[in-house]
């Protein structure tokens, strides 16, 4: 039995994790081989592929609610980092720099801490609506990523009514935020949802009522064909058609995403930390969860209403034709290749390797050549990502568009956390007045000068 | 229609699992204790807390729940009108802006009445 434990024992860390995958990895290939020789696994494959066509409808909610779902923890983890890095940067701090480069992994590692955390309920709660309110509070934003198109083709489920059930959606957080004030038995809980009720409704108005000029520019209400309308070069966008609907609807979003300057519900001077004063563990952590999700989900609305949502600002088709280019997509067909494909495959990877490695060896004096062959491999990697990243984005309209997509909402991210940083927090009057004596009139002015306009072109051009 | 329906309803019970199996896992994963009686207690800045916090509340802005009961069926309307502007034009235009006019008309008589202003 030493025979066996004795090497094992001499092993660090590292190789007792390494040895037995790879043992795994070798037996999973013989396994392979060996089953396509039998000819198991085509006839699996042919099963599984039946199995998909027959019930496309229901594998195709799968995949929609896994990825729709699983989405918003990177996300949350993004907004959280940009969070604390960008007013660390504001604030002329350094910001989080021990866990990972840059710090990149703290918000990570904030997710697990908050993961391990105890949670508890005070003894006065009603402990099944204090668990509820999270629940509520993360549905009714994330539930509205099934109709953002975020890429042509690539949308959880183009409703014609989008916009509508955005915001009906969308609107639930009043739900939940005010059962998670009411069930704390808190007398800051009950004041803090009692303030985000009163918030969250009035700024809705404005916020419902700041698109209507598009809706009525577009004839639609489905997102995707919002996005598509807007095609063509950036002053195709509707912001420079309703660029007062786009302030009363930045407004009012920042206001519903409960963001500073607006951020009443849970302002930590005033009311300890509002509706979440009596919330810890993961309970408190799916609030916040749901708020940066909010974030995202409010610029990601802001980008597809008024600023083009994945169209790129410039019109890439009339550019090439003033170019008299036919194309840019490579003509690269792999099959042509052949067995070359292989050859290049096995020996051009190390040839490249050694390539960049040389040079770095020669350079560095001080450098083995283990290391410098080390940080050939990371560049080499780095390298070959970045011109996947290249063909795809030349050949496919789908990575084109999520690019432009995300570039644009983590721009409007960054605003909101450039706000937080900046601005301070207004009274409560003020921000109740502010909604009702200016936002819903100039909203409303917004809808007629527009339909105004649009009468007015249709009369020149009869 | 009815696959969006089901997909709404589908996604949001997907989400509410979501949601309760990381609430349960981390309910495993953390140390629990009962702690004394001062634990329980609601956070009320280090005084013990005092009244009944489930009593009657005084609110000064109830009164912006009702004014936008009202506006809020406006904007549906005004949604269904926005989609289908370019048909009904001049009548559509000057109907829809007798019923808002109507509407700020009331929400005049309201701010004059100060409801907008804190009391």
């Amino acid at each position: 039995m030493s025979v066996i434990t004795r090497p094992w024992n001499r092993l660090s860390l590292a190789g007792k994790i390494i040895l037995p995958l790879f043992l795994l990895l070798v037996l999973l290939t013989v396994l392979l081989i060996a089953g396509w020789q039998i000819g198991v696994i085509p006839g699996l494959i042919e099963i599984v592929a039946d199995l998909v066509r027959s019930n496309i409808d229901i594998f195709r909610f799968i995949g929609t609610a896994t990825v729709t779902l699983l989405i918003t923890i990177p996300v949350a983890f993004v907004i959280i980092y940009m969070e604390m890095k960008v007013i660390a940067f504001l604030a002329s701090r350094i910001g989080p720099n021990r866990i990972g480069p840059w710090g990149t992994l703290s918000s990570v590692f904030h997710g697990f801490k908050v993961l391990a955390k105890e949670d508890f309920t005070p003894t006065g709660a009603d402990a099944a609506v204090f668990t509820m309110a999270p629940i509520i509070t993360y549905l009714s934003s994330v539930l509205t990523l099934l109709v953002i198109p975020f890429a042509p083709g690539l949308v959880g489920l183009d409703m014609n009514i989008g916009l509508l059930y955005f915001f009906a959606v969308s609107g639930l957080t009043v739900v939940g935020l005010l059962t998670a004030g009411w069930s704390s038995f808190n007398k800051y809980s009950l004041i803090g949802g009692l303030r985000a009720a009163a918030q969250i409704v009035s700024y809705e108005l404005p916020l419902l009522l700041a698109p209507v000029g598009i809706i009525m520019l577009a004839g639609t209400l489905s997102l995707n064909q919002i996005v598509i309308k807007q095609a063509g070069w950036f002053w195709d966008w509707y912001v420079f058609q309703q660029p007062l609907a786009f302030i009363v609807f930045f407004i009012a979003a920042t206001a519903e995403g409960n963001r500073t300057p607006f951020d009443l519900t849970e302002a930590d001077s005033e009311i300890v930390a509002g509706f979440a004063t009596e919330y810890s563990g993961m309970r408190f952590g799916f609030f916040f969860f749901a708020e940066y999700v909010n974030v995202f989900i409010l610029s990601a609305l802001t980008v597809v209403l008024f600023f083009g949502g994945w169209n790129s600002p410039i019109n890439a088709q009339e550019v090439l034709n003033f170019l008299h280019i036919g194309s840019l997509t490579p003509n690269l067909d792999i099959s042509t290749l052949g067995i070359w494909l292989l050859w290049i495959l096995v020996f051009g990877v190390p040839i490249i390797l050694l390539l960049i490695a040389l040079p770095l060896w020669l350079l560095k004096s001080s450098w083995s050549f283990v290391k410098s062959l080390i940080v050939a491999f990371v560049l080499f990697n780095v390298l070959a990502v970045a011109a996947f990243m290249v063909w795809a984005f030349l050949s496919f309209e789908v990575v084109v568009g999520l690019i432009w997509f995300l570039a644009k909402v983590f721009t409007f991210v960054f605003i909101f956390v450039w706000m937080r940083g900046t601005l301070p927090r207004v009274r409560i009057d003020q921000l109740m007045g502010f909604a009702w004596k200016w936002l819903v009139e100039i909203a409303l002015l917004n809808v007629f000068i527009t339909a105004g306009a649009i009468l007015l072109l249709q009369e020149l051009n009869r | 229609m009815t696959t969006g329906l089901w997909y709404v309803i589908g996604f949001a019970f997907a989400g509410a699992t979501f949601v309760l199996i990381t609430i349960i896992a981390s309910w495993l994963l953390s140390h629990r204790s009962r702690g004394d009686r001062h634990k329980g207690m609601p956070y009320e800045s280090g005084i013990d807390t005092y009244g009944y916090t489930w009593g009657r509340t005084g609110l000064s802005f109830y009164i912006y729940a009702l004014l936008f009961v009202a506006f809020d069926i406006e904007v549906v309307f005004i949604y269904l009108w926005a989609i289908v502007f370019r048909d009904v034009l001049l009548g559509g235009f000057l109907a829809m802006l007798l019923f808002v006019v109507i509407l700020l008309i009331g929400l005049g008589y309201a701010w004059r009445k100060g409801v907008l202003t804190w009391k």
